[in-house]
């Protein structure tokens, strides 16, 4: 696992405030990855974002605006995600536990207020981990906030299980 | 600094561990609901360790209870099946509601650090604790070693002031928080309510601490006081340990006012809890369903009101009236107390205790295009049902006068 210096990966752009009851419908919720899964496609059709077209193996980076993630706490939602083969998201901002969730399962969750009006769906973006900023398809860069070293340390276990696992061993 | 009790609390939990913004706590209490419990299981059983404390846990069957499906039986089942077999002492079926069971429960009083697998965790807020909701996996963490990593919040103080008059109730004062700083408008941030005259009761406490995280807070607290006191001895029969230094008064980044005797009841159109309005630009909108319940809205004094008003009434012709109660325990008052008769008589339809028609889980499900005024924490599209449905969200007091109705209705009208 650890923590890529680059990401590379297409974009599914989506708005403000999007809650995990759209997201990824409670209908939906179940321990069979196939059905998480159906769920986040539904939730993208929802959307309006045609998750259907994208392959896993592209690897995709949402892009949202405000509140990314708000309601529930129920990580199917994320699990989709990673599942689906989404690598991270970028986000203006993001609700706590969503926020938390992401980094917990290993995906990356970076705050950035500059890109989400400037990219369209489809869009590639490149990721520079080591050097904190986005690429956009017009070879413009933005910034997004430096990770707290905390969270660091979680992304590069490859989540919070195996961080656990790290943690315990040290002792 | 502006930290708030919230900050205190987090202080006097830190075990001396830090890295970057957050600090690493010890964690007096965990709620486990059959859900997101049931999604950690597997990796639980993986990492081939043990619950750190199994006195301090709560695990309840209340989302799929009775479970409609056969995968929520079997999800069920494997909840119960675990907790059975690790013997966890507070283990809860059918019950009730996860967030009523733990307030109804001897474990939490002021000062506590509490988390649950549920967002609406912050309920327990309205006791004085630190409560707040996390992910399946945070959860995990915390179960094993007894601790999680928190980034201490910026804190609101927000005073409730005022007589309050008999039309409000505590859905009408956190619609109008939320209405005031919109959806996110708290993110990260504690918010702690000081009831300045002591007049909110502690179900409404319940139902305003429940709906913080709809405006991105991290937890929702109320400053211990008489309430709180009075609560706790009824509820423990004692109240032993009462710190007095809630008085002291802790710094917070920003001040707000809600002026109780000036509130209008207020329902937050969909698909939005921010998007609250007065009854009054609404009145009038054509409901099919009314829902009465929740971990907001479905305690012993929503159901007293709920009552009060459809006494000698009848629900209009069409209208769909679904009342939950939060747990066992205030349908059994609730007899005693004949609301559940006068609701019957009156034509509503009481579910058992549990989540259901709030999460689009069970019962009570909207189909396309349908509308439903519900007592619940949020009504963002497609929640309860078909994605075309609408939610409103509303006080006990404005479902049961629309119920009556058949369209939204302001409370004084029939009161």
């Amino acid at each position: 696992m650890g923590l890529p210096k680059r990401i590379t990966g297409r974009v599914w752009k989506l708005g403000d405030h999007i809650n995990t009851d759209i997201l990824h419908p409670s209908p939906y919720f179940s321990l069979n990855e196939a059905r998480v899964n159906e769920g986040l496609v539904e939730g993208m059709e929802r959307l309006g974002t045609d998750a259907k077209k994208d392959s896993p193996d592209e690897g995709i980076i949402i892009v949202a605006g405000e509140n990314f993630g708000c309601g529930s706490s129920r990580e199917t939602s994320v699990r989709g995600l990673r599942s689906f083969g989404v690598r991270g998201v970028v986000a203006k901002s993001f609700s706590r536990i969503f926020f938390r969730s992401l980094t917990n399962l290993g995906l990356l969750a970076l705050e950035c207020r500059d890109i989400q009006e400037r990219v369209k769906d489809g869009n590639s973006v490149l990721l520079s981990i080591e050097e904190g900023w986005i690429e956009l398809a017009d070879k413009r860069r933005f910034p997004f906030s430096p990770i707290d070293s905390h969270m660091k340390k979680i992304l590069e276990a490859g989540g919070l299980i195996p961080y656990l696992r790290r943690e315990r061993d040290e002792r | 600094m502006g930290k708030g009790y919230t900050g205190e609390i987090i202080q006097r939990h830190a075990d001396g561990k830090r890295e970057g913004e957050y600090l690493s706590v010890n964690v007096d209490f965990i709620l486990l609901p059959d859900p997101t419990f049931a999604l950690l299981l597997s990796e639980m059983k993986e990492l081939g360790r043990k619950i750190w404390d199994k006195n301090r846990v709560l695990v309840t069957v209340d989302h799929f209870a009775p479970p409609s499906t056969i995968e929520r039986a079997n999800i069920a089942k494997a909840v119960i099946s675990f907790s059975t077999e690790e013997e966890i002492p507070n283990h809860s079926i059918y019950q009730g509601i996860c967030h009523q069971l733990l307030v109804e429960g001897p474990w939490l009083k002021p000062g506590k650090l509490v988390l649950g697998a549920d967002s609406h965790t912050t309920t327990a807020g309205a006791l004085g604790c630190l409560a707040t909701g996390m992910g399946s996996t945070d959860i995990l963490y915390t179960l094993v070693t007894g601790k999680t990593w928190l980034r201490p919040p910026d804190t609101v103080r927000i005073n409730l002031k005022g007589k309050l008059p008999p039309y409000i109730m505590g859905k009408d004062i956190i619609l109008e928080l939320l209405g005031r700083s919109g959806e996110g408008g708290f993110l990260y941030q504690a918010l702690e309510f000081y009831d300045m005259d002591g007049v909110i009761f502690m179900d409404d406490r319940f139902a305003i601490c429940n709906m913080v995280v709809e405006g991105g807070g991290k937890n929702g607290l109320f400053r211990p006081d008489k309430v709180t006191r009075r609560y706790l001895e009824k509820r423990d029969g004692h109240c032993d340990n009462w710190r007095d230094s809630f008085d002291e008064e802790p710094s917070y980044i920003k001040r707000m006012e809600i002026d109780l005797s000036s509130l209008h009841p207020k329902v937050a159109l969909p698909h939005s809890p921010a998007q609250a309005v007065d009854v009054d630009d609404i009145k009038g909108e054509v409901i099919q369903q009314v829902f009465i319940g929740s971990c907001t809205g479905g305690r012993l004094r929503d159901l007293e009101w709920t009552a009060r008003l459809l006494r000698k009434r009848k629900v209009a012709p069409g209208i769909r009236l679904l009342i939950t109660p939060a747990s066992q325990k205030i349908y059994q008052e609730a007899i005693k107390k004949r609301y559940i008769q006068t609701i019957l008589e009156a034509g509503g339809v009481i579910l058992n205790p549990s989540c259901g028609p709030c999460g689009g889980i069970d019962k009570g499900i909207l189909g396309a295009e349908e509308k439903c005024l519900s007592t619940s924490n949020r009504n963002f599209q497609g929640r309860m049902g078909d994605p075309s449905s609408k939610i409103y969200l509303a006080s006990p007091l404005t479902a049961a006068a629309s119920a009556l109705a058949g369209r939204i209705m302001d409370p004084r009208e029939v009161m």
